[in-house]
């Protein structure tokens, strides 16, 4: 058991780091709007040939594989109102190999009395 | 002086009775926007365009015609500006608000034209430069050029169901009079649905330093402080998302030691104003 867990640490250490790169980084909501309408871009880069997917958490319908590839590019136009969160899975889409999220910022309304000086016109 | 508090003084407390006994909502925390609730950081910028009018009770002084009245406000966590009243707020809630504010003398409006607050009036006729002779029973004072005089001070604003109250104690800062204003307001909302109308009334006291230096006469007329009740009826409907139509009218009643002034010729003054405002921004 123990030794299953070493080989698979093992392999872990010997793959090479994937970087993943995704933007918008932020999408920030005015006081109007309850979703971000936008193109999300994803870019990643390995030091030697992948096969994998790129994914969207919650969302089935957006997956991008690559066969044998040292990088890749995916955009999707999507609305979303909660963080995004975009992932690099192995082929079988059982390992998590990178991952980023777009933040989904709310702008805090903050709200004063106003002042209504009669004095004044208006 | 003590016949006006007579006169006053009732009614003020008829508006607060009318107003302890509205619906509780406005003491409410600001939880949306509203004309009573603006959102921290959003500048306001407005334009009405109508007609209107403000009598002048300076004697020889032709009244003001209003047709366009700008407004802008900004509020920020601690700093706002309403039109040409800059403050900062030093404490806030639901209840009570602690501000310093500074605040223009408005008596200069009846001296000059082209005061600000007298807004844009590119119809109207200007008023003679510098002094202004003003026959007056035979007897001929000079009117002298008032120069814009700031005041600042403490206000305090209080909130009670739809009852909103207000008194400031300001000195003149700009060092032209030196003299003291105290402001008190009540206001209470009469209509407030779609359409609102709301009923401010309340008094305006000013030293003898702010009274002589508008109304005096060297070595002729050397008035007392004034103390001069206001009552002012307001009126909205919005249209749309911008345009809202407007009508305002306001009714001082000045007191003894102004209308005794030999260069004032009327104990009121009446500014009413009727016209579409468009939200800019």
């Amino acid at each position: 058991m123990l030794s299953v867990q070493a080989a698979a640490l093992a392999a872990d250490a010997s793959r090479p780091r994937i970087e993943l790169k995704v933007r918008p980084r932020v999408c920030t909501l005015s006081d109007e709007d309850t979703t971000c309408n936008t193109t999300v871009r994803a870019q990643w880069r390995s030091s030697r040939n992948e096969s994998l997917c790129l994914l969207i958490v919650d969302r089935p319908q957006v997956r991008q594989c690559w066969e044998n590839h040292q990088q890749g590019v995916y955009s999707v136009e999507i609305s979303f109102s909660e963080d995004l969160v975009v992932e690099l899975r192995d082929a079988e889409l059982d390992r998590v190999l990178a991952s980023q999220a777009v933040a989904v910022i709310r702008r805090a309304l903050q709200l004063r009395h106003r002042r209504r000086p009669p004095w004044n016109i208006f | 002086m003590t016949r006006i508090l007579r006169k006053t003084l009732p009614l003020l407390a008829l508006l607060a009775a009318v107003g302890a006994v509205q619906p509780a909502a406005a003491q409410a925390p600001c939880k949306a926007p509203s004309p009573d609730c603006i959102a921290v950081g959003d500048l306001e910028v407005s334009v009405s365009l109508g007609y209107g009018t403000r009598t002048n009770p300076v004697a020889g002084r032709d009244d003001i015609p209003l047709f366009v009245v700008p407004h802008v406000s900004y509020y920020g966590k601690r700093f706002f500006l309403e039109s040409l009243e800059p403050g900062v707020t030093l404490y806030e809630s639901d209840a009570h608000t602690f501000n310093l504010i500074a605040s223009p003398g408005f008596d200069r409006v009846f001296f000059n034209r082209k005061d600000l607050q007298n807004v844009i009036v590119p119809l109207a006729a200007e008023a003679p430069p510098g002094f202004a002779d003003v026959n007056v029973q035979a007897a001929e004072f000079p009117v002298g050029r008032r120069h814009t005089t700031y005041l600042a001070g403490p206000e305090w604003m209080f909130r009670q169901d739809n009852f909103i109250g207000q008194v400031s104690a300001l000195y003149e800062v700009t060092g032209r009079h030196k003299g003291h204003e105290v402001r008190a307001a009540v206001s209470v909302p009469l209509i407030q649905r779609k359409q609102s109308l709301v009923v401010n009334t309340g008094l305006t006291w000013k030293s003898a330093e702010t009274v002589n230096y508008y109304y005096g006469v060297p070595g002729l007329y050397k008035p007392d402080g004034a103390l001069s009740p206001f009552i002012k009826l307001n009126y909205a409907l919005p249209l749309s998302d911008r345009w809202t139509f407007t009508a305002f009218v306001h009714y001082e009643y000045l007191d003894g030691s102004i209308v005794d002034s030999p260069i004032v010729s009327d104990r009121e003054v009446v500014t009413a104003f009727a016209g579409l405002n468009f939200k800019v921004l």
